[in-house]
């Protein structure tokens, strides 16, 4: 039987919301400061007044809505829920006003991606938008990239023992520290560092190049916050195919790479375990598939015969695989030729390189490695059973920051997942279907949001039909808090609508 | 939950939800009636042709039929004697045909003049705020995002490059007659158009872009509210 929720669970839910929109606007000083330095001041009126705006909101909800209940597990996934289809909302302003968005679902939608780090865009001639809102973009990508429910509340919150969940419900599963505010520091020093280094050698980079060197700063910073949290929005509209340098792509992979490691695995590294590289079952899983899906790429492209020589072949195919797995989304060739140029089975790898994704506990999206390899080892199980004489007792292990013995119910959740992520895709490209578009464009774009894959092959556009842009915004929340804290939200609608008592 | 609660009636539940969703509308007038003073009537670009057919949900016919796999590519028999005048989209939805071919074509510089050993890099883009059309935030004709191609230029037709166009700033108009390369053997890049002559077409320009008068306002307004509001709730935390 469904329960109505009390004006207890309703002013938890809302506090915790406001919450995260008072961080928003905190956050906004950032892009405001961008803004005056580059002397863009009518956007820095827009970030200053919707700073204001979240502020006020925030801080009118802490004098009203403070509760003595205690956050549960349903409170805080429906916040997180809440939390990410509000945020937009208030990250939406600035760019809606800074003239080049046609609507502003449209900058509602560019909110999000951000956000989500998904990368697809609906901006209208970014290649002349203000410093300042373009910075805005990568910001948002940095701020959802880490997680913006946890650093909000870590910030902000005391009584951390409950924000456990929070972190949960934001698509994150391993806890790396025994305090979750312990753990959300570590994943800001994580992305601090990264930044700083990442940061550099992307200047140094497209400096070389031939950028002027503050201009390059600029660029080295954006690049960097949309590769790292695998995120895939670029400063200029032709992506890294701008910089014409092979040495920013190299760069790049690297900062992608890093970027769809789990904080899990960089903590181990960060302790010196070197070794987990290579025997986490994860890192394997991505690995291997990493390097079946460049080689079905290139006997694509090779029988396609797009490239004539190996070098651009393996240049090309390398870093659009990687920006598809890492779910950044970054693209070195212009999105239309990957139908009109990549034959058929080469932009059928980035689809299902985008559907896998990245590593659980990373900033990137997908179904993730380790259900995969949870899923194929289960397999390898049950085949080893069938093969094996019947009193035989096959255990199955796994490796994440130790030895594990696979559990059935772990490949059962995994595979449950596995079918949501495949729902989740097909639903987007049905609806894709349904306006007349192909099949197979279809597929790539729906992929792509609900992934955070972000790679695009030119559907999402600021005239594509509404009802699609609605979906790709659900697809893209969905996926990137993995489902169950939007069924929690649903759940509280319901109970609402449906509750006996 | 527990049973023993008071649930909230379920139409004050409405009513608040009705709240939000009219706090949520009043956003958006507010952002919207915020927006930068456009003037008021018109395109200020020039009437974009209408294309025969939709790429997206069509197969443009090409001369030459795009490469699937396991077939060999076929090479262009009769190619026009003079230079054809382009467009990026029609680069993008036939790249083989175009592929070595001799072509003009017209865009905006932007982003930056990159320089190298082998040339100076930039980006030409034709979409209608680049060519002759006014770049955004200038006015509210939306039309698609960006279109252009890259281009390497030789290093003398670069230097005659006055404006750059990005933000606050409409770049030169070039014309220039190049060979469309699909894939560059030399450099590596993808869809690119190798420069051997440029003409100006329009000199770049700083942008005008339009005030709106009452943003700072109402801006000052809300930042002083948002500062009372902080006080105010800082004092009643410490009260409590």
């Amino acid at each position: 039987m469904l329960f109505r929720p009390d004006a207890g669970d309703f002013r938890l839910i809302l506090l915790y919301t406001a919450r995260v929109v008072f961080g928003i606007g905190l956050a906004m000083v950032v892009p405001l400061l961008v803004c005056l330095a580059y002397g863009e001041v009518m956007d820095a009126w827009s970030f200053l007044l919707t700073g204001s705006i979240a502020v006020t909101v925030g801080r009118l909800a802490e004098m009203r809505l403070q509760t003595r209940r205690q956050l549960d597990a349903s409170h805080a996934l429906a916040a997180v829920a809440l939390a990410w289809l509000t945020a937009p909302v208030f990250a939406g302003v600035p760019l809606f006003m800074s003239g080049h968005y046609a609507s502003f679902l449209d900058a509602y939608f560019e909110g999000m991606s951000g956000f989500a780090t998904i990368g697809l865009t609906l901006a209208n001639d970014l290649d002349h938008m203000a410093r300042g809102v373009n910075f805005w973009r990568h910001f948002m990508q940095f701020i959802g990239g880490q997680g913006i429910v946890v650093i909000v509340l870590t910030a902000f919150s005391s009584g951390a023992a409950r924000l456990g969940v929070l972190y949960t419900g934001e698509g994150r599963e391993d806890v790396i520290l025994p305090n979750i505010v312990r753990t959300a520091r570590f994943i800001w020093r994580v992305a601090l560092i990264y930044s700083l280094i990442g940061t550099g050698l992307l200047w140094v980079s497209v400096v070389a190049a031939g950028l002027p060197v503050l201009d390059g700063l600029y660029h080295a910073g954006n690049l960097f916050m949309a590769a790292f949290d695998t995120g895939g929005f670029a400063t200029q509209s032709t992506s890294v195919a701008f910089y014409r340098s092979q040495a920013v792509e190299v760069v790049l992979m690297v900062i992608m790479t890093a970027g769809a490691f789990s904080f899990a695995l960089h903590y181990q590294l960060w302790q010196g375990r070197r070794d987990v590289l290579v025997r986490n079952t994860e890192t394997r899983t991505i690995a291997v598939s990493t390097l079946v899906m460049l080689g079905i790429m290139a006997i694509g492209l090779v029988r396609t015969g797009t490239f004539d020589a190996f070098g651009p072949l393996y240049r090309h195919a390398l870093f659009n695989t990687i920006s598809a797995h890492t779910t950044t989304g970054l693209g070195t060739v212009p999105g239309r030729m990957f139908v009109t140029d990549w034959g058929a089975l080469a932009p059928g790898v980035l689809v299902a390189a985008m559907a896998i994704g990245g590593m659980a506990g990373s900033t990137a999206g997908g179904i993730k490695g380790i259900r995969l390899g949870l899923i194929l080892k289960g397999l390898r199980s049950d085949i080893r059973k069938v093969l094996l004489p019947e009193n035989a007792v096959v255990i199955e292990t796994y490796h994440t920051s130790s030895r594990q013995i696979l559990r059935a119910s772990q490949v059962r959740d995994a595979a449950l997942f596995l079918l949501l992520w495949l729902v989740l895709y097909l639903s987007g490209a049905l609806l894709g279907l349904f306006y007349g578009y192909p099949l197979e464009l279809s597929l790539f774009e729906s992929t792509a949001a609900a992934s955070s894959g972000g790679l695009s092959i030119g559907m999402v556009r600021p005239d594509l039909e509404t009802p699609l842009k609605v979906a790709y915004i659900l697809q893209m929340v969905v996926g990137r808090l993995e489902f169950i804290s939007i069924f929690a939200l649903v759940g509280y609608v319901m109970s609402v609508v449906r509750g006996k008592v | 939950m527990s049973p023993e609660r008071t649930p909230v009636p379920r139409l004050t539940v409405t009513g608040y939800a009705l709240v939000g969703l009219l706090l949520l509308i009043g956003l958006i007038a507010l952002s919207d009636a915020l927006r930068l003073e456009h003037p008021a009537t018109g395109p200020l670009t020039p009437e974009v042709a209408e294309e025969d057919i939709d790429p997206l949900r069509e197969e443009v016919p090409c001369p030459v039929a795009a490469g699937r796999e396991g077939t060999d590519r076929e090479q262009a028999t009769t190619l026009p004697a003079l230079p054809q005048e382009v467009t990026s989209n029609q680069l993008y939805d036939c790249p083989q045909f175009y592929d070595g071919q001799t072509i003009l074509y017209t865009g905006e510089v932007v982003g930056a003049l990159l320089a190298r050993d082998h040339g100076v890099w930039s980006q030409l883009n034709d979409d209608v705020y680049g060519d002759v059309g006014a770049p955004l935030p200038t006015h509210r004709d939306f039309r698609g995002g960006n279109a252009g191609v890259g281009v390497l230029l030789p290093a003398d037709i670069a230097a005659t490059v006055g404006v750059v166009g990005g933000p606050g700033f409409h770049g030169d108009v070039l014309r220039v007659t190049g060979r469309f390369q699909r894939v560059d053997e030399a450099t590596g890049e993808v869809a690119i158009i190798r420069v051997a002559s440029a003409e100006l077409v329009q000199e770049g320009r700083a942008l005008e872009v339009p005030d709106s008068p009452a943003r700072p306002v109402v801006a000052s307004i809300a930042a002083l509210i948002a500062l009372a509001v902080t006080v105010v709730e800082r004092r009643s935390r410490t009260r409590r």
